[in-house]
């Protein structure tokens, strides 16, 4: 034991997640699960199953980040001749007009953080699963990095839906959403949930392991 | 190190947690495969989906932009220009689209592309939408054909008549007048086609203009059917009157094309599609009767043939048999004795021959064998038959050529000289009109003047009352009949002068769509305006323009 920190694990106790009490933990079977006395909900000194679920659901984030990149996300109507525009496509449209900082939001917001999330994660997940205890407090940085900036990929979506919503001058101008959108919005969605099942207590108890 | 004593005394006092069974099965991977298999799914449409790539060069890219200008069949899009670039010598423009992947099988050789502009021609506007989408390829697919990818891009949008019920059918004509593609084509006055295509065949030295016909109408030509030219007016004055012959206005401006079945042809089987027809130059030629079989004679003569044209007739007891192909004079160089040959072109089937169990036979489907006709016309020239110089017009001294059978002809061999049939011919009998003179005055003598005058006078007074009579009608045909004419002519010239000035360069109408087509200029260029701003400066429909919070 380093200097002190006692889990909760290590003195065989467990809090419920919903009434908060504070148990000790039994040993449970694998195909046993261990109950709060209190309001009966079920206890898990983890995350379950935390490392397949969250490997599970970032690779279905990245499956949905291709076609929401190639698909268009916004097709513009204007006077009768119709553009689809992918994310990069926008990208690239705001860079030539001139408004390079638009440009640079969309491009951190939607096609940057996305793509760092899945790096951090998978990154993570196999720091996890090979037992390394190489800084385990930049790697739970990380992780909170990962966990705060999921939800403001949600801001391309959130403009599409206003833009939608503004323009609609019939036959002049005309905003509807690509398919793109709903992969996009599905991408964000489930990587956000990847963050979520990963349980950053796992870097900790690895480093506790290896010490004692 | 209290802390964590007195967290263990209360690790003692907790309470030990239940304990039940659980699923095995974690569910979770569900979600990726339900994900890989969305994914898959939209990469095998697009990959299924992908058409054939294809090039096509234009002489200019106006208008065309590349991932935004559509290639479309009948408004359906069948395709999205991907690429656009200079020819390598710099003559063109070569570009590149992808076509949906049910076209395919339509990219022939065959198939023809085009820029589809806002267009005003006379008689019709078209490609308005363009104004405001821009400039589209269309495309007129085409199955038949060799399959490829490499295009050559028209210049003017054909007429698409792919899929059209109906026949196409090739005019010869020597010039293509006022025909332009689209000039209507008129069966009895109603539009049943127009013109799609015209080019100069060199070979022939004439213009092959390739109309369409649309069903039922299509039907109705068949092999005998007779094409014209029905451009502008035909205005013809003879002694029915005053005749003004067009199929409508609109041939009036932009030419036209009719067809019929003339009255003495009969109706055979329809003609077949890309049947050749000949174009005639107005209705009336149309009319007349065209006889295949052409027999060529010889004539010599030994007269002044003064009064004597190419295309004067050829008669036989006032019937027309033929015409004068050529006159020309020969000379003979060993006595310089000249006479005059005259090429005359004989029609056998102008003439209805009567066989022998008494059945008339109609002349267009006799057709003598060129020996047969020798031969009826050796027997012919035995009997007596003999060409003879004749005067056709008193007036302008206009000769023809008349057959007759003269008793007292000393009999001939025929014979055939370059190639024709030497038909012998009668000098203009002077002698006998010196001896026949003479037998006039002979009977003059005995002529009883004294009653002839008496019967003069008489008639003389009763001619007096005739032209009397003449005069008054005359009179009448003067005060009534003429101005009619003189105002029909007036009329057609309003008339006409009306058509000018409603569809005329400096016409109104030109004018106002002159105006309208300036003021959808200016209209559509502020909204363009109005939508790139509001491209660059979304926030503009919310907070208004910025100019305008100061």
């Amino acid at each position: 034991m380093k200097a002190g920190f006692a889990s909760a694990r290590q003195l065989g106790l467990v809090s419920c997640h919903d009434c908060h009490l504070l148990s000790r933990m039994p040993n449970v079977t694998a195909h046993q699960a261990a109950c709060c006395p209190r309001c009966g909900g079920e206890l898990h000194q983890r995350k379950p199953n935390s490392i397949m679920r969250t490997w599970a659901l970032v690779i279905t984030g990245m499956v949905f980040y291709i076609p929401a990149n190639l698909l268009p996300m916004t097709i513009t109507s204007a006077l009768g001749s119709t553009q689809a525009d992918t994310i990069m496509s926008g990208v690239i449209y705001f860079i030539h007009s001139g408004s390079w900082e638009i440009a640079l939001v969309i491009f951190v917001a939607s096609i940057f953080v996305p793509f760092l999330k899945f790096i951090i994660i998978i990154y993570l997940l196999l720091s996890v699963q090979f037992k390394s205890i190489k800084r385990p407090k930049d790697r739970t940085l990380l992780y909170r990095i990962t966990e705060a900036v999921g939800r403001w990929s949600m801001v391309d979506i959130y403009v599409v839906t206003i833009l939608i919503a503004l323009v609609k001058l019939g036959v002049l101008a005309n905003i509807e959403a690509g398919p793109a959108a709903i992969y996009f919005a599905a991408m964000v969605a489930i990587t956000m949930l990847a963050a979520e099942s990963f349980d950053p207590r796992l870097i900790w108890d690895i480093v506790e392991e290896k010490h004692e | 190190m209290n802390e964590g004593n007195s967290g263990m005394k209360h690790v003692e006092q907790a309470p030990e947690a239940q304990i039940q069974t659980k699923r095995g099965f974690s569910i979770i991977w569900v979600v990726p495969i339900i994900a890989l298999l969305i994914g898959g799914w939209l990469a095998f449409k697009a990959w299924s989906e992908k058409g054939p790539e294809i090039t096509i060069t234009f002489d200019s890219a106006d208008g065309l932009e590349a991932n935004k200008t559509k290639i479309k069949f009948k408004d359906v899009e069948v395709g999205i220009l991907t690429e656009i670039r200079l020819m390598d010598d710099l003559s063109g423009v070569v570009v590149k689209a992808e076509m949906s992947k049910d076209a395919e099988s339509y990219m022939t050789d065959k198939t023809q592309f085009w820029v589809v502009r806002a267009r005003v021609a006379a008689g019709e506007v078209s490609g308005l939408g363009t104004l405001f989408s821009g400039a589209y390829i269309g495309c007129n697919p085409a199955q038949e054909g060799k399959p490829t990818n490499r295009f050559i891009g028209l210049e003017k949008p054909p007429v698409v008549t792919a899929g059209l019920p109906g026949r196409h059918f090739i005019l010869k004509a020597e010039t293509l007048g006022s025909l332009d593609v689209g000039s209507p084509v008129y069966y009895r006055g109603i539009k049943v086609g127009q013109v799609i295509q015209y080019d100069f065949d060199a070979a022939a030295e004439s213009v092959n203009i390739r109309v369409f016909v649309s069903a039922p109408f299509h039907e109705k030509v068949t092999q005998n059917t007779r094409f014209w030219n029905a451009s502008g007016i035909d205005v013809s004055l003879d002694t029915e009157g005053v005749r003004i012959d067009t199929q409508s206005l609109v041939s009036i401006m932009l030419g036209g094309v009719a067809f019929d079945l003339p009255e003495h042809l009969a109706s055979v089987q329809q003609a077949e599609e890309n049947k050749i027809f000949e174009l005639y130059t107005n209705h009336e030629d149309s009319r007349q009767k065209t006889y295949a079989v052409k027999r060529y004679l010889r004539m010599y003569f030994e007269q002044s043939v003064r009064g004597l044209d190419p295309g004067a007739p050829v008669e036989i007891m006032g019937i027309k048999l033929g015409e004068v192909v050529d006159v020309k004079l020969e000379m003979n160089a060993d006595d310089l004795s000249a006479r005059i040959a005259v090429l005359v072109v004989i029609e056998p089937e102008r003439i209805d021959t009567v066989v022998e169990d008494n059945v008339a036979m109609a002349g267009t489907s006799h057709v003598v064998s060129e020996q047969e006709s020798l031969d009826n016309l050796r027997q012919l020239v035995v009997k007596g038959l003999r060409a003879q110089l004749k005067t056709g017009n008193l007036l302008t001294g206009q000769l023809y050529v008349n057959l007759d059978f003269y008793k007292e002809a000393i009999p001939v061999q025929i014979e055939t000289t370059n190639g024709y049939m030497v038909f012998p011919t009668m000098p203009a009998p002077l002698e006998q009109i010196a001896q026949r003179v003479d037998n006039i005055l002979e009977k003059f003598e005995k002529v009883p003047f004294d009653k002839i005058g008496q019967d003069l006078r008489e008639t003389l007074a009763a001619l007096t009352q005739t032209l009397e009579e003449i005069k008054a009608t005359s009179g009448t045909v003067n005060e009534q009949t003429l101005p009619k004419i003189n105002g029909a002519l007036d009329d057609l010239q309003r008339t006409l002068k009306g058509i000018e000035a409603t569809l005329g360069t400096d016409s109104a109408l030109n004018y106002n769509a002159r105006m309208i087509t300036d003021e959808l200029t200016v209209t559509i260029r502020s909204i363009r305006s109005l939508l790139n701003y509001l491209e660059r400066d979304p926030q503009a429909l919310i907070f208004g323009k910025e100019g305008d919070k100061q």
